[in-house]
């Protein structure tokens, strides 16, 4: 009784359920801010999910955070500064993940590496008498990257789940885009459809950018709406959710396309040996969701209008003024 | 003939060739030049056998002098249409697959057509159309055909990435009676080749680049010139042709590493073909044998075993029912369980169920905690199959099964994946007796249908003139 009236705080219902989970937009930005936003409230959410995967639990107190560049910034160069670039790649590879959790993973991954950071003992270190860092003032190079070999840790394990998955997704995109040739008067380029869980194009743009730098290209990612477009000089990504896809502008095939794909059928079909059949073993190493898009699993060309339905409604825009100029011959 | 007529009957010739992989060079892209390389290759996609697609694997000419029992191409066969690339043609089908990213590059062999030197030319011609005319930068492997001069050989590997030699069959006598025109010799002094050649290239690179030569001043390669061979040179043998054993087969490889320096050594399971009184025609595919001296040769790259390690005179054969390497540390329980948190990195990779990517993220991973299960199974170990051969923090994990050679047998026993359709669904024991006297394959059926369908092929080697006049 003495102490609540010596004015100790009064326990509300929201500290009871005192449980919150942090709701981000989809961006690395977003991630940052949330992560910024739990260590300015001292708070630490049980759940960081962006927008689409948001699910509360029975009791949970939802807190939508917005996404601010200011403390996304400081969040990066915190992170690097501490922990190394890597372990900042590894929470910029996390962001682009489906996986409903991934968010959190990379919450909690953060807050261990910089927690390791801060908890280390200086005082049998070599270096403690010239290091500006002593006793948690500043980073330790020697813990740089530290957070990221402890693959056991439950903080830490998740996160390599994560990066896993994200790195096949990659080697699945580069083994599984196929260019087509297209052409009319103005524009010549080469376009691929793909649709990887996760948004991986601009993981992978180097790769082809690389490799393909004789050809501009637009690889479009029918799932995440974002297109990666190479102009012949620099590649960038274009999100598409507003201005609807690009096949709505792009020219027809070029008259090379239909022998080409024609011949690599041909081949594909005939380089199987009848004798060791094992559609299970093909199905493994190249699963059936990526299918619709292999040029040599089809039976005739497909038709290069837009899969989605809910873009056809921006069919009415016109088409070669909104052509990018790096696309123009 | 259309080109796709001729890429599909030139592509089913090819396709027996198993030593298919874009792997062994790095080379970054170059502004202005299409393609490059990785070192770990890439597949581009899967046949309905499940067997990668990563090359352009075909033949510049499907005629062929030579009169192999095992082989389509052979001179006697009447059933199959000949034909044969121009230069130019194939080079820019391949530039046309490559851009639409259905490649990573060209993999050329080649019937002999009026003799190896010729046969070298064509396809030396579309190697220096593909790297100089249209600067391509991706990956080509070359059949060497034996028999080709040095001075061509060597043209050739300036402009290739990989190369190899096709073994054929694993002893000299086997390739006496089943391919009576090629030697031993004819085989073997194009791998010393480019042994020696890619050794010397090496040494001369090393020289110029750490600017070693005494007073050398500042010696630079004017122009930087395209490598030697750069990914080593492979080489393949059929097996279950002829009646060698496994040990023959896995001696015969470990000095084919030891020697050439072969990045890899591929076996290819015999499948009948051709119907050949030479041949055997009883014996059931031997896939799984194939797979076995497969996980063997892993064995030999990769986790430091010695050939005699994997097998002996005693068994001459490797055990179908368990792999190379659960049966070596069968034999040797003397050696276990090792302690995962304190064991160096050779015995880790000993343990069945450790793999080379299990047992180095082991190590990273003790660094800073302690092993147990929950451990292991997150670093993705094979914790199933390793329990009985590890301690984890001195506590023995595979406790209730006898640590005897018997009882572990049972536990680690397979049964090969082989798919649930084709032949391999269909479990024939060895030995089983069997109502047929010879093996019907698809491909066997189909040399017999068409016998029907082309009746006379007139010549079957026309002369290389009347192939390029189409």
């Amino acid at each position: 009784m003495s102490t609540r009236a010596h004015g100790t705080k009064v326990v509300t219902p929201d500290d009871i359920t005192s449980e919150v989970v942090y709701c981000y937009d989809r961006s690395l930005e977003g991630l940052l801010s949330a992560i910024f936003a739990a260590y300015a409230n001292h708070e630490d959410p049980t759940d960081v999910v962006c927008e689409q995967h948001l699910q509360p639990r029975l009791g949970q107190r939802v807190s939508f955070i917005e996404t601010d560049l200011h403390h996304a910034e400081r969040v990066r160069k915190g992170i690097e500064a501490r922990c190394g670039w890597r372990t900042f790649d590894a929470v910029k590879k996390a962001s682009l993940s489906e996986r409903h959790d991934a968010g959190t993973a990379a919450y909690r991954f953060v807050r261990y590496a910089l927690d390791e950071q801060k908890r280390r003992d200086c005082s049998r270190c070599r270096k403690r008498k010239s290091c500006k860092g002593v006793g948690g003032k500043g980073p330790c190079s020697k813990l740089r990257g530290r957070a990221l070999s402890d693959i056991t840790h439950p903080a830490v394990e998740p996160m390599h789940r994560i990066l896993r998955s994200i790195d096949q997704e990659c080697e699945h995109m580069r083994q599984f885009i196929r260019f087509e040739h297209l052409r009319d008067a103005e524009v010549d380029l080469w376009y691929a459809r793909c649709n990887p869980k996760s948004s991986v194009i601009p993981l992978v743009m180097d790769h082809f950018v690389e490799r393909f730098n004789v050809q501009p290209f637009i690889i479009y990612d029918e799932e995440h709406h974002l297109a990666g477009v190479y102009e012949g000089r620099s590649w960038y990504l274009v999100p598409t959710e507003e201005t609807g896809s690009p096949e709505l502008r792009l020219p027809d095939r070029a008259a090379d396309e239909a022998p080409m794909q024609q011949a690599w059928k041909r081949f594909y079909r005939t380089v199987a040996v009848e004798s060791r059949y094992n559609p299970e073993l093909r199905q493994h190493f190249m699963p059936k969701r990526f299918w619709r898009n292999l040029t040599e699993l089809q039976e005739d060309l497909p038709s290069l209008a837009p899969r989605s339905s809910h873009l056809t409604g921006n069919s009415g825009m016109n088409d070669s003024e909104h052509v990018p100029p790096c696309c123009q011959k | 003939m259309e080109i796709a007529e001729k890429l599909e009957l030139l592509a089913d010739a090819a396709k027996y060739d198993v030593a298919c992989t874009s792997s062994g060079v790095q080379r970054s892209g170059k502004k202005g030049q299409l393609g490059s390389a990785t070192m770990a290759g890439c597949c581009h996609s899967f046949s309905a056998d499940g067997r990668c697609i990563t090359l352009l694997k075909v033949l510049m000419t499907n005629v062929c002098i030579y009169d192999c029992a095992y082989c389509v191409n052979r001179a006697s066969n009447e059933n199959v249409q000949r034909t044969c690339f121009r230069p130019r043609e194939l080079a820019e089908l391949t530039i046309g697959f490559y851009r639409r990213n259905y490649i990573e590059g060209l993999f050329l062999s080649s019937g002999v057509v009026r003799d190896p030197d010729f046969t070298s030319e064509l396809m030396c011609e579309t190697f220096r159309i593909l790297r100089e005319d249209l600067g391509f930068r991706g990956y080509i492997h070359a059949k060497v055909v034996p028999g080709t001069s040095p001075e061509l050989m060597d043209r050739i590997g300036y402009l290739v990435d990989r190369m190899s030699v096709n073994l054929e069959l694993p002893s000299n006598s086997s390739l006496q009676l089943l391919a009576p025109q090629k030697s031993r010799e004819d085989i073997l002094m194009p791998m010393r080749r480019i042994e020696s050649m890619r050794a010397e290239d090496g040494d001369t690179r090393a020289l110029m680049s750490k600017n070693t030569l005494y007073m050398s001043g500042r010696t630079r390669l004017v122009r930087k010139t395209r490598a030697y061979v750069p990914a080593g040179q492979s080489t393949q043998m059929i097996v279950g042709a002829s009646p060698e054993s496994d040990l023959q087969i896995l001696n015969l490889t470990a000095s084919l590493y030891r020697t050439f320096a072969m990045k890899r050594v591929f076996f290819s399971a015999y499948l009948p073909v051709n119907e050949d009184a030479r041949l055997p025609s009883t014996d059931a595919v031997q896939l799984d044998r194939e797979h076995r001296l497969y996980q063997a040769d892993w064995l030999l790259r990769f986790y430091g075993y010695d050939v005699t390690e994997i097998i002996d005179e005693r068994a001459p054969f490797l055990d179908t029912a368990i792999d190379p390497k659960a049966n070596w540390a069968l034999n040797h329980l003397d050696l276990f369980p090792v302690e995962v948190n304190t064991a160096p990195l050779e015995q880790l990779v000993r343990v069945p169920g450790i793999g080379i990517r299990g047992a180095q993220l082991i190590l990273r991973a003790r660094r800073q905690s302690t092993l147990h299960e929950q451990e292991l199974r997150a670093l993705g170990v094979a914790y199933k199959r390793a329990r009985y051969f590890i301690t984890c923090n001195g506590r023995y994990e595979g406790a209730g099964v006898a640590f005897t050679r018997e009882a572990l047998r049972a536990r680690l026993a397979a049964p090969i994946q082989g798919g649930r359709h084709g032949r391999r669904a269909a479990r024939a024991l060895p030995g089983q007796l069997n109502l047929f006297d010879s093996v019907e394959t698809p491909e066997k059926l189909r040399g017999t249908r068409s016998e029907t369908a082309l009746p006379a092929a007139a010549n079957p080697l026309p002369e290389p003139e009347a192939l390029f006049a189409s």
